[in-house]
């Protein structure tokens, strides 16, 4: 086993078993590291707990509902606002958080009561929201109080609202990995099948593992519309609560983020027979033939094919203008877990990087599995780093830029390694093909950035250059590029809208299909 | 197994680990249903033989084969000048690699769990 041991963590033997090189001629037979496992003491973890990856992760973008913790403040704070997860509802599920408040004298004493008057004093500063999501915490899970008991006391006495209840508490997994297992399972137990949608296409989906980042499911529900799919319900992501009841009516699972979502697919494959179809939303090669994998199984290829050859036609050029400028820059592709191997090959197959390194906080080996079966040989794969080795990593690699979340990413800026925001995103959406373009300007910006000019500098020591101004990106990025890809009048940089979800919000235009006969009658 | 098979099966390989995520479903029973369910439909569409897709479990499959299928013969033309039996024993050869790589040789320990 190729195992790599990092010289920070020799203190820590058990770490050695967490990171590998994939060498050359190396499988996943002999080059996977261990993962899921609860973290080592000592190795100070970059994880969430199970409460936040119920919450925060995956119940929070439902738009339409009043998300409250049943617990200390500080656990409903910490998740808040820390994610790009918008709505077309004017980011209810943003602007506000709630939290019961539990203190030390409602540990002595229970909580509960708190718990109904916080339920009930919500709904009533929110006349509008009829729906409610409560998240257990350690605090309340410890003391024993009965969130479904109270749960079902109001729905009693407010007919007309429904509650949703997630036994989640922190310490429920290893990491937030477990708060979307228990959330997942939670939901398909206790509220699939408890409504019955209006079928409107022939074509009907669910969109599960989408958690509409800076816009990403609005892009992907655009293409759907333009075949003419019905998207029953998205999970979660500028998704409705009701719509979730009703996922039992869809002829297809289509799952992107398998890590966090797999469960209510399997479950909704058993349950009710629901056939499951992962695709990859990222880049022009994966999105294409997820979207033609679509149209075959509705017998509707014809209009994904039309879709996919006018956004290629549109945007390919502006990625080329990037892929020329990003050939052979070295990326550590740190993200949180699906990330990991949506985009190891097709970043460097499509925007001509070098991923030298891919790790997970929470992933589990089946993560790892797809992530280095994609990267390239000589990658270091890590689960679960520490920040210590982080930066031995950084040192040892030296990317030319970080994917990863805000924590590391801004230890990898102290360094002076560029890095973007792989959770939230910059300035996404980086889903569709625009949205790719974006993810390449991105990475462009942040390696060829003039601020590393200055940054870089230390300025108790180092001379300030004063007789030339700084160079601009394109100086740097064309310096070495041949005459005819700089002087090319068909590759074109981005020059796209900040704001490209407002557009696709207002629009109205979409094609009407004939529904078929018999499934309209 | 020659030497040329050894190679074009891990062309083939090479493009289903980089390109498809079909394979790595969570457990063991349900990895082995993917990988025979979409290898299966992949060589009966190379092998141009008809195909029953009326379940949408099997249609689940084939929209995965057709797409694989379709790289096959555009990455690797070599694949087009093939016999009909030498499709089938270069799948065949294909399949037991894959279960190798994601099942029996598998070193991820979540795959035996019995629950989702």
């Amino acid at each position: 086993m190729p195992y790599h041991e990092f010289e920070c963590s020799t203190c820590i033997p058990e770490r050695k078993q967490h990171a590998v090189v994939k060498a050359p001629g190396e499988d996943l037979t002999s080059c996977l590291p261990l993962g899921y496992l609860n973290t080592i003491p000592g190795s100070i973890s970059e994880r969430g707990c199970a409460y936040c990856g119920a919450k925060h992760v995956i119940g929070t973008p439902m738009k339409d509902v009043i998300h409250i913790s049943h617990g200390p403040i500080g656990c409903t704070y910490d998740t808040w606002q820390t994610k790009r997860y918008i709505s077309d509802n004017g980011n209810f599920q943003l602007r506000y958080t709630f939290a019961t408040d539990v203190r030390e004298k409602h540990i002595v004493f229970g909580a509960e009561k708190l718990l109904k008057q916080n339920i009930i004093e919500a709904f009533k500063a929110h006349p509008d929201i009829k729906r409610m999501t409560i998240y257990q915490t350690c605090a309340t899970a410890l003391i024993g109080d009965d969130i479904d008991a109270i749960a079902g006391e109001v729905m009693e006495e407010m007919p007309d609202v429904d509650i949703f209840v997630c036994n989640s508490p922190g310490f429920a997994g290893p990491s937030q990995s477990g708060g979307h297992h228990k959330i997942n399972i939670a939901w398909v137990n206790n509220k699939v099948g408890t409504v019955e949608p209006e079928i409107t296409s022939d074509y009907v989906i669910n969109y599960v593992g989408e958690y509409n980042i800076q816009g990403d499911q609005e892009v992907m529900l655009d293409f759907f519309k333009r075949m003419g799919i019905q998207v029953l319900s998205t999970f979660t992501g500028n998704g409705k609560y009701d719509d979730l009841r009703a996922m039992h009516r869809a002829h297809l699972n289509v799952l992107e983020c398998a890590r966090s979502a797999e469960y209510i697919c399997n479950e909704l494959r058993v349950r009710y027979g629901i056939p499951r179809l992962d695709i990859d939303g990222f880049g022009f090669e994966p999105l294409s033939a997820s979207l033609r994998k679509i149209g075959l199984f509705f017998g509707i290829e014809d209009r994904a094919q039309a879709i996919i050859d006018e956004e290629t036609r549109k945007w390919k050029p502006a990625l080329d203008w990037y892929k020329e400028r990003l050939k052979g820059k070295k990326v550590c592709l740190w993200p949180g877990g699906s990330k990991l191997w949506h985009w190891a090959n097709v970043i460097e197959e499509e925007m001509g990087v070098r991923v030298v390194s891919v790790y997970t906080k929470f992933g589990h080996q089946g993560d790892m599995e797809k992530g280095i079966a994609r990267c390239s040989e000589g990658a270091l794969a890590i689960d679960d780093p520490n920040e210590l080795e982080g930066l031995e990593a950084l040192e040892r690699l030296k990317p030319d830029v970080i994917f990863t979340g805000k924590r590391p990413g801004e230890v990898a800026k102290k360094v002076g390694v560029p890095y973007l925001n792989a959770h939230a995103y910059h300035n996404g959406p980086y889903k569709g093909y625009e949205g790719w373009v974006r993810f390449a300007r991105d990475i462009y910006n942040a390696i060829y950035s003039p601020i590393h000019q200055l940054a870089s500098l230390d300025i108790s020591k180092d001379p300030i250059p004063t007789s030339h101004g700084f160079m601009t990106p394109e100086m740097i990025s064309d310096a070495g590029l041949d005459e005819a890809v700089r002087a090319s009048d068909v590759l074109r940089p981005y020059t796209g809208k900040a704001d490209i979800i407002t557009p696709l919000r207002e629009k109205t235009d979409y094609p009407e299909f004939p529904r078929r006969q018999s499934a309209a009658e | 197994m020659t030497d040329m098979t050894k190679d074009r099966v891990e062309q083939l390989i090479d493009y289903i680990m980089k390109k498809c995520l079909w394979q790595f479903h969570s457990r063991n029973w349900d990895r082995e249903r993917q990988n025979k369910g979409i290898l299966g439909m992949t060589t009966a569409l190379l092998c141009d033989e008809p195909v029953d897709i009326e379940d949408p479990k099997e249609r689940c499959y084939w929209v995965d084969a057709v797409v694989l299928a379709d790289a096959y013969r555009t990455r690797y033309p070599w694949i087009n000048t093939l016999s009909k039996d030498e499709i089938r024993e270069l799948m065949a050869a294909l399949h037991a690699r894959l279960d190798h790589l994601t099942i029996t040789g598998s070193l991820n320990a979540e795959l035996t769990d019995k629950n989702y």
